[in-house]
């Protein structure tokens, strides 16, 4: 799966999740200060991003990642 | 409203303008950054308070991706609210703070209460986030309450702001808190809330990265509503800061008590002191001694802490510490007056008139010396004389009001009387109603009407007295510390002559010497014959002390010979020692022995000096020798210090007694006591490199004789 196409994935889920809209979501976009994630919204991300790429991810690791561009890296490594 | 430059960070290479704690305090707009429309979250409870409190300005939520808060419009970021902002109340997570009061120094807004934890409380990580934060205000010239704190609320019916997560806004009152930590203050306002209790500000400082106490202490000063500030202090950082600041608030023009609960010890350095000032030092006792110093009122607990405060808060400040007692019991009227008179008030007889006005209106049984015991039956008629009678004497500074539930005890109206009183009395009053169930409806209106009440009687004295403290610092003098002629530059050839560690005995006391300290002549000698010399020339009997600097305690080496009579004893004393100390520390290089005369026995007192790690030079004197941490009969105070500062540590410990002349013994030359502790101040004070310095023994003989220094170790640092 091309970079292009799991950024596209992951804005869908995190508009999902955030209840935000795609356009106010760039990849330096911060889940917490720029999007308005409490702090049980990071693990509903984590568990939506494992569903919508079919992967399991480190859960600690994964809880790390701040930003949008962030989470597309480290998905990457599990696609 | 803000003008147009203040809107603005100060330029580069500009100071910033002082922090603006107006704008902690009376904020005509806040915005709260990381609300969530969570409620029971801190996020959003703050922002609930602050809207539902009563708050005069307005308000705005940051909340990413949330169109309201509470139907306020939300918006993304601090810098997208159209208007200026003059606090902002910050609740996001840690690791995202900084970008908020980046964003809130960019918006020019001047005043941040950082709610958030995870900063220095966490460690490193925790270090380097407050660090950064600090970094941002200072760019910015923000105040900055926290981190990791509870919030600040101001009762000010014209401000109304309550920004914390406290559960409900305390009533207005004229008490201020200040706490370091921030769940205690929830547990105070429950308690107060109880009591009846009302506060001007309420202050959650957490981990003080920015404003500090000092700050408060000098803001709470010139604040017209506040009377009293209450402090509890997990942490002292800059000590030396603290007392002068409490210096400036607790006496003079406006002045206003401090108590404290400082809890935790006093952190000791890392090296392990050797000496004996350096294991003493570290003790509470130094944090005990030098508040009382600076007028800072040191209580143990919250519940004496309140005591003491609505008394003050509520009550005219007494004009001395003599106590009427009115009771309808003997009992509870003898517990008084024996607590009464250990804390240190006085429970005088009454005056004549007085007690014939009790007459006319009490029974014949009731008692008329003090205590008054106006008997079990009394009604609120026999409460009323008997009050309005004592508090017209004029040998009484105040009253206590003792009630037991009896069966014929109308306990409402008695207390609706004592009320009436609170409009017209002049003296203070309180009051004991003992008990829980029966006399709670009375305590509630003693409370409504600020009449401070007290479950025990002792405790109402115990509050007595805290006040008496309060009244005897203002009506101390105030003295300047005026330096004495020493010769300053002898010292300060020695003291850079020597490297870190422990200056050799010689130096040492030549130190000592040129500050004007009674050190008996001596001479270092290096041989026996220049030993046998000296000790003829200054007549016997002398004592020989090894002087090496790989030797700090000369008696566990056999380095010291007591008491030698003659030069024969001198010279085989000399030999004796040189070949012991070849053998038992062979590492040690030998300068010589130090011959001096022997000083006359006398009381072994130390004078000791200590770099504190919050509070810098700290003196300490007490009772000496081998007493020092047998009986811990020592005291402390910051360096330098003035004659009255010395006479009063001189006479606050117990050995004191022995030096005024105990059993028929002369008494010891106080005053040159005095001088040596203000010598000793000054010389610390005048020279950093001094970590260290122990006059131990002083020997303190009978005034004719005078004062002598036997021993001293000075440990300077780098």
């Amino acid at each position: 799966m091309d970079r292009t196409e799991i950024e596209k994935r992951v804005v869908k889920v995190v508009c999902g999740v955030l209840g935000c809209d795609a356009e106010t979501v760039t990849p330096d976009s911060h889940f917490v200060f720029d999007l308005g994630a409490e702090s049980t919204q990071s693990v509903e991300l984590v568990a939506a991003f494992e569903g919508e790429f079919n992967i399991e991810m480190d859960e600690d690791a994964a809880l790390e990642v701040q930003t949008v561009g962030g989470a597309v890296e480290f998905i990457a490594k599990y696609v | 409203m803000k003008n147009e430059s203040d809107m603005h960070p100060a330029g580069a290479g500009e100071e910033p303008p002082p922090p603006p704690l107006d704008c902690i305090f009376c904020p005509q707009s806040v915005a709260v950054l990381g609300v969530t429309p969570t409620p029971n979250t801190v996020p959003y409870d703050i922002f609930y308070n602050i809207l539902s409190s009563g708050f005069r300005g307005t308000v705005y939520p940051v909340a990413p991706g949330k169109r309201s808060i509470c139907a306020v419009r939300a918006y993304r970021y601090v810098l997208d609210i159209p208007d200026p902002v003059d606090q902002a109340v910050i609740v996001y997570p840690a690791d995202v703070v900084d970008r908020a009061l980046e964003q809130c120094g960019q918006k020019g807004i001047r005043s941040a209460i950082v709610i958030s934890a995870g900063f220095r409380e966490v460690g490193p990580k925790g270090v380097a986030r407050e660090e950064r934060l600090k970094e941002i205000c200072h760019k910015h010239g923000i105040a900055m309450i926290g981190p990791n704190c509870l919030g600040v609320i101001n009762t000010d019916p014209a401000v109304g702001l309550n920004a914390s997560f406290a559960r409900k806004m305390p009533a207005v009152g004229r008490i201020a808190f200040l706490s370091q930590s921030g769940a205690l203050c929830t547990a105070v306002l429950d308690y107060a809330r109880e009591k009846q209790i009302g506060f001007s500000k309420f202050v959650s400082f957490g981990n003080k990265a920015g404003v500090t106490e000092i700050e408060l202490f000098d803001y709470l000063h010139r604040d017209p509503l506040t009377d009293v500030i209450l402090l509890y202090l997990e942490e002292l950082r800059d000590g030396r800061g603290l007392i002068e600041a409490a210096r400036r608030v607790t006496r003079g023009e406006n002045a206003k008590p401090i108590l404290a609960i400082k809890s935790g010890r006093t952190p000791q350095g890392a090296d392990a002191a050797a000496s004996h000032t350096g294991s003493l030092a570290g003790e509470d006792a130094v944090c005990d001694a030098v508040f009382r110093e600076a007028g800072i009122i040191r209580v143990g607990s919250i519940e004496e802490l309140f005591n003491a405060a609505i008394l003050y808060a509520y009550q005219p400040m007494p004009a001395g510490n003599r106590l009427a007692i009115v009771t309808n019991a003997g009992g509870p009227g003898v517990m008084a007056t024996d607590a009464a008179v250990r804390c240190g008030l006085n429970v005088p007889p009454l005056a004549p008139e007085t007690k014939e006005k009790m007459k006319r209106a009490l029974p014949a049984a009731a008692n008329l010396k003090n205590p008054v015991d106006v008997i079990g039956d009394a009604r609120a008629d026999r409460y009323a004389a008997a009050l309005e009678a004592v508090l017209e004497d004029p040998q009484i500074d105040q009253t206590l009001v003792i009630l037991t539930p009896q069966s014929m005890t109308d306990i409402e109206a008695i207390a609706r009387r004592i009320c009436q009183f609170r409009q017209t009395a002049k003296k203070p009053l309180a009051c004991s109603f003992m008990g829980a169930a029966d006399v709670g409806p009375g305590i509630r209106l003693l409370q409504e009407a600020h009449i401070p009440h007290y479950i025990l009687p002792e405790w109402a004295c115990e509050a007595m007295a805290v006040v008496q403290k309060v009244r005897q610092w203002r009506d101390r003098p105030t003295t300047a510390v005026e330096p004495l002629p020493v010769d300053r530059e002898t010292a300060r050839a020695i003291l850079t002559s020597n490297g870190p560690g422990y200056l050799d005995e010689d130096r040492a006391l030549g130190v000592l010497r040129a500050y004007g300290l009674p050190v008996p002549e001596y001479q270092l000698c290096r041989s026996a014959d220049e030993a046998t010399a000296f000790a003829d020339k200054i007549g016997y009997p002398v004592v020989l002390r090894v002087v090496s600097p790989q030797i700090v305690h000369k008696s566990e080496v056999q380095g010291i010979a007591l008491n030698l009579t003659g030069a024969e004893s001198v010279r085989e004393a000399f030999g004796r020692m040189q070949q012991h100390l070849r053998s038992a520390v062979p590492e040690a290089e030998i300068r010589g022995m130090l011959v001096r005369r022997m000083v006359p026995p006398g009381y072994e007192l130390i004078l000791g000096a200590k770099r504190d790690p919050a509070f810098g030079a700290t003196l300490m004197f007490g009772l000496g020798g081998i007493y020092v941490e047998l009986f811990h009969d020592v005291t402390f105070a910051l360096a330098p210090i003035d004659r009255a500062t010395a006479s009063r540590m001189v006479r606050h410990v117990t050995a004191f007694q022995l030096l005024r002349g105990a059993r028929g013994k002369p008494p010891a030359d106080v005053g040159n006591i005095e001088e040596c502790l203000v010598r000793v101040g000054q010389l610390v004070a005048d020279f950093d490199r001094i970590v260290e310095l122990d006059v131990n023994p002083l020997i303190a003989g009978p005034a004719a004789a005078g004062n002598a220094v036997a021993d001293v170790r000075i440990r300077l640092t780098e």
